[in-house]
């Protein structure tokens, strides 16, 4: 197990997107700091959930292509101790760069807010908290709804070898999770209470916690069931994935 | 050191190795031949985990299953294409696996790949990227090296270093498993003979004992060739074409010469031939499947 992670970090560590990224990252932030808002935008790390999940489903696509393109998937999976280890160390590997990213982003916010945009990190702002605290738990609120995004990424890795595919079915739930959840819950009300628990609704948790007021009628859930019914899903998604992978003929 | 017991392998429910037993020992060099879509490639990944597969399979009495991989800690193994990343350096790609540095260097130099080691591995012709995958999977000191088709694209003289490489970890107690359809190269190497076609495993002998028996032919030719065949047909010799000639093993020629004298069959010639590993082969195959379609 403590050797097929290290393989995993190798590699992961020798591609060149895993360093670019952040630049982007930090390019993207510095680009919206224009923006009116300095309260809300700091809040939300200068939007950087956006960009930090496109990153992840980029990055977390090539995970399982590279190891098809390369013929180098019977290799991992004859030297790692069991399958279950394979699929497990590239989620810990890309949950780590995941949490890495939220760091970086915390970082360059307070970088931006000290030069770009100021503004008073222990003034009182959402929930009757602190700015400072809103942040930092609204990036806490980031890493579970990009940990749905990328149990999603992984369920299709393991059902489409392409990495292009990948990336546009990913990038699609990201940008039309929210519509197709709004048409789901403005069904009729019988159904209304069963959609609501779609995983669309899930992937807006971020969002719902820095405009609670703005998503509350789309989602139809407080803050406390998404981040719930997200928890459940990474669950389903990552078994599932797990159950194809391990089922997958190579 | 490597005990396959009654396997049978299934792929999308079809059954493609059929009740395979078989054993390697330490320091042989098996080779495991058969017709394209024979199942070697699939016996290989079997022996990994890699399929779905009944039966036993054990490494150092250490059992493999399709999830559990843990007895092939010390089992190198190259099957279908070399797994390499073309982001990372030729060494690199070894780092990912090796234990030993020492071994790894070792490993670099033996096969003479020094000069571009360092180099990224996406510029590797096919023949570096081969040495590359034989690399990886002589890495540690493997107890069992299975090897599908080593020789994929190597030059005559790579040809020659990894044969002798592969003589020198046999040597040293190593036990190879390697799968060619290029028989003469193979036949320089292997200490014993796995013939597989259509799932099962049809010659599992030690080469000289194979040699010797595949001496024992004799090559036929009657005044009516056509009869003949229809003849041995009916009585259920086995025989098989070579040019002009029928080919029959020597311990039924006496029953061959009695059918044909009672049958009135004048004999041209009946004479001892010792056909080469390759005609053996081909002759054991038409064999099987003859003896397969008739069923």
């Amino acid at each position: 197990m403590k050797k097929s992670l290290y393989r995993e970090f190798y590699k992961f560590g020798h591609k060149k997107l895993t360093w670019f990224a952040p630049l982007l990252l930090l390019v993207f932030m510095i680009l919206i700091s224009d923006y009116p808002s300095n309260r809300l935008l700091a809040m939300m790390t200068y939007d950087s959930p956006d960009a930090i999940m496109i990153i992840l489903v980029i990055v977390g696509s090539t995970m399982f292509s590279m190891e098809f393109q390369n013929n180098a998937i019977l290799t991992l999976l004859y030297k790692s101790p069991r399958t279950l280890s394979v699929y497990l160390d590239k989620f810990i590997t890309i949950f780590i760069y995941n949490l890495i990213l939220h760091g970086l982003a915390i970082i360059f916010t307070f970088a931006l807010a000290a030069t770009i945009n100021p503004v008073s990190w222990f003034a009182a702002y959402q929930y009757h908290q602190p700015l400072i605290v809103n942040m930092f738990l609204a990036t806490g609120v980031d890493i579970l709804t990009t940990t749905l995004i990328i149990s999603v990424v992984f369920l299709i890795s393991t059902l489409i070898n392409s990495n292009a595919v990948v990336v546009t079915v990913g990038l699609a739930v990201m940008f039309f999770g929210e519509a197709i959840s709004s048409d789901l819950t403005r069904g009729s009300s019988a159904l209304t209470s069963l959609a609501k628990w779609n995983p669309f609704n899930m992937t807006m948790l971020t969002h719902q916690y820095v405009n609670y007021a703005g998503y509350y009628d789309t989602t139809l859930l407080s803050n406390a069931q998404l981040a719930t019914g997200a928890l459940a899903y990474i669950l389903v998604f990552f078994a599932c994935g797990y159950l194809i992978f391990r089922k997958k003929r190579f | 050191m490597l005990k396959v017991s009654h396997i049978n392998t299934f792929i999308n429910r079809k059954k493609i190795i059929k009740d395979v037993s078989f054993q390697v020992n330490s320091g042989s060099i098996v080779g495991l031949i058969g017709p394209n879509g024979a199942g070697k490639t699939t016996i290989m990944k079997t022996i990994l985990g890699l399929t779905k597969f009944t039966g036993n399979i054990s490494v150092e009495d250490k059992t493999v299953t399709e999830n559990n991989h843990a007895a092939l800690t010390r089992v190198g193994a190259l099957i279908e294409h070399p797994a390499i990343y073309p982001f990372l350096t030729g060494l690199e790609n070894l780092k990912l696996y090796s234990l030993d540095e020492a071994d790894m260097n070792n490993i670099v130099s033996m096969l003479k790949m020094d000069a571009y080691i360092n180099t990224k591995s996406k510029g590797y012709s096919m023949g570096m990227k081969q040495k590359l995958g034989i690399a990886i999977a002589l890495l540690n000191k493997p107890q069992l090296v299975i090897l599908d088709e080593p020789m994929n694209g190597l030059d005559i003289e790579a040809t020659i270093l990894i044969r002798k490489i592969i003589k020198q970890y046999a040597a040293q107690g190593s036990a190879f498993l390697i799968s060619s359809h290029v028989l003469g190269e193979l036949q320089k190497v292997m200490t014993n003979v796995l013939l597989i076609t259509e799932g099962k495993i049809i010659v599992d002998e030690p080469i000289d004992e194979f040699n010797r028996v595949s001496r024992q032919q004799y090559h036929l030719l009657t005044e009516d060739m056509p009869t003949t065949e229809k003849l041995f047909a009916e009585n259920q010799i086995p025989v098989t074409k070579s040019d002009d000639y029928l080919v029959i093993p020597r311990k039924l020629s006496d029953q061959v010469q009695e059918l044909l004298y009672s049958h009135h069959i004048r004999l041209v010639e009946l004479s001892p031939q010792g056909l080469n590993f390759e005609q053996t082969v081909v002759s054991l195959l038409q064999q099987q499947r003859r003896q397969s379609h008739e069923k």
